[in-house]
């Protein structure tokens, strides 16, 4: 490991003070760093922090340096909270897991109770779209949702170790029945009586993923408080596109979600409990990360360019197809395409790292059938996500005019996450 | 022992072994040793990758163990490594995903990627059946280009004897 810097140190955990504002709770006084007393927190053998930024890109950011530059022996716990995005895994493919349409018009804000809401906050809420370097499958984060993350040496990974931590934690809050599933998910039960029977049904309320370098292992977790957005999270994640995609990489898995109904301050202290009670940490051990301070320091601001170039989040995806119609490759029966599509259009497309390596598409309205070839052909190198409007892109890749684009390029528009 | 055996771990763990030290079944003394035309030297990291070097000490092949691919569970997909590049022993060349998992793999010695395995982005699976296949439709992850700093690195890593002492120590202490 290389050295690391004091002004680093400093840098990351120089700010107390209280991080979720938004949730006033007591918390215990955190020592104050200042320049004069720095404690290497880096190199402690337990730390805790604590970011009241809710960037996602930071906050991962920051999680991925103490993944990189804590000491290797050491047990390190963060915490935080995002503002709303949508988090794939890191080799999922965001046309199949997300609607990207309805990601991008953005979350309307929770009907209030009693008079309507001033216009300001009518606005939608920007809905981030983030890919993290860890693998399984996509979540919807939000400000009622809270981020755990633990930081350990290989020799002591377990999948379900910090789980259970934190299901140890909701059940001291009274949330009980919190468990850990065969899934390494948090969830608990909810008994719907009625009048003719008892059903018992599971909500998943915490899920988990892992990323394992060759020092050090990190697992980190979701866990639903109080979010006032569950309602359009089933929407966000079901993909137009699915059933004409076939993906290499890893698939969702979906589940019932709901939340705990906790405050972000207490589920913050209870889990700092466990995990204090788990490892022997010293009183000052914990800290608050500042958000100016962190985004100053060039490995994290390099982490966060990095998070958030289109190149990451579109062009890691996995190699996929594309197809308007069964194929060998990916037999099922596919749904219906609008009525104003030509029936004889087909698409076929392969994209690999986010760019279309083959494209068959035929059926268009073309000036001169010897056109058709031409327009496949054009397509082919393009990237996916750089192509704004498929209307027009239909109509640069052909030599020839071609009739009424409209329909098709529009479907496929709604298909590719852009406005049809 | 078991303490020195975690010393060990904790000086070079790797992202693989993260996930090996639970108590899993001793490798099997039959490995799927495809047998190379130039007798081929197989050494292995403690953080469970191996390579093949060629007699004339010029190319080898990667892979991750038998003993690491049991451990990972269902592999579900495999980042491979960038065809061209140049990298350090103990960098990072590519990842595979096993149950939510993304574990890193990394260079066993200092090399230049010159080919890799596509089968294993159609087929994953394949790295969990025949992990230590270096033939055609095997689960080896790339090929290499060796020079000298490559060949020193060779001599870190464990014989195919001391790699078996080695991960029974690991599954012993669990």
């Amino acid at each position: 490991m290389p050295p690391i810097r004091a002004s680093k140190v400093l840098a990351l955990c120089q700010t107390p003070g209280s991080v979720y504002s938004a949730v006033p709770q007591p918390r215990p006084c955190h020592r104050a760093f200042t320049q004069n007393h720095d404690p290497a927190m880096l190199k402690r053998s337990v730390q805790i922090y604590h970011s009241a930024s809710t960037d996602p890109y930071l906050n991962l950011s920051i999680e991925h340096h103490l993944l990189q530059r804590s000491a290797p022996e050491s047990y390190v716990l963060f915490l935080y909270a995002n503002r709303p995005c949508v988090v794939i895994g890191r080799n999922q493919n965001p046309w199949l897991e997300v609607n990207l349409c309805q990601l991008s018009q953005g979350l309307l804000p929770p009907p209030s109770p009693g008079s309507p809401p001033p216009p300001h906050r009518r606005r939608p809420q920007v809905v981030d779209l983030v890919r993290r370097r860890s693998g399984g499958g996509t979540v919807f984060h939000d400000g009622g949702n809270l981020n755990w993350s633990v930081i350990c040496p290989p020799a002591a990974f377990d999948r379900d170790r910090h789980a259970e931590m934190v299901a140890r934690a909701l059940r001291g809050l009274g949330v009980g029945g919190a468990r850990v599933n065969e899934r390494h998910d948090i969830v608990v039960d909810d008994a719907a009586t009625t009048t003719t029977a008892t059903a018992v049904k599971t909500f998943k309320v915490s899920g988990s993923a892992y990323k394992l370098t060759r020092l050090r292992s990190l697992h980190h977790g979701t866990c639903l408080l109080s979010s006032p957005n569950l309602a359009h999270v089933s929407a966000l994640l079901r993909s137009p596109a699915e059933p004409f995609i076939k993906a290499r990489g890893v698939e969702s898995v979906r589940s019932a979600i709901r939340n705990v109904g906790v405050g972000n301050g207490k589920f913050v202290a209870a889990v700092v409990r466990e995990f204090r009670a788990m490892y022997d940490c010293a009183a000052d051990a914990e800290a608050d990360v500042d958000e100016d301070a962190a985004r100053g320091m060039p490995e994290i601001a390099r982490g966060v360019e990095e998070l958030k170039s289109l190149e990451w989040i579109y062009n890691q995806t996995p190699q996929f197809t594309f197809s308007t119609h069964p194929t060998e490759d990916d037999p099922r029966p596919r749904p219906p395409l609008p009525e104003t599509i030509p029936s004889q259009f087909r698409c076929h497309l392969t994209i690999r790292h986010g760019e279309i390596q083959d494209a068959a598409i035929a059926g268009l309205d073309y000036a001169d059938d010897a056109d058709a070839p031409y327009v496949s052909q054009n397509l082919v190198k393009q990237h996916l996500n750089r192509i704004v409007d498929w209307r027009e892109a239909l109509l640069l890749a052909s030599p020839g005019q071609l009739g009424d684009i409209g329909p098709v390029g529009g479907w496929l528009n709604g298909m590719f996450g852009k406005t049809p | 022992m078991a303490s020195i055996a975690r010393c060990l771990r904790v000086t070079r763990p790797s992202g693989l072994s993260a996930l090996v030290k639970s108590p899993v079944s001793r490798v099997c003394a039959a490995r799927a040793f495809s047998a190379t035309a130039t007798n081929a030297v197989r050494k292995y990291t403690k953080e469970h990758e191996w390579i093949d070097l060629s007699a004339d000490l010029k190319t080898g092949v990667i892979g991750i163990s038998e003993y690491a691919a049991k451990a990972l569970g269902d592999v579900v997909f495999v980042e491979l490594p960038e065809e061209g590049k140049r990298v350090q022993a103990g960098d990072a060349i590519g990842a595979v995903e096993s149950v939510k998992s993304a574990a890193d793999i990394n260079a066993p010695i200092s090399c230049k990627i010159t080919q890799v395995n596509l089968l294993l982005e159609d087929k994953p699976g394949t790295i969990n059946q025949v992990p230590e296949d270096d033939s055609h439709g095997g689960g080896w992850i790339a090929k290499v280009q060796v020079d000298e700093v490559g060949v020193k690195d060779l001599e870190k890593l464990m014989d195919d004897q001391a790699y078996k002492e080695f991960t029974a120590g690991e599954a012993e202490e669990h």
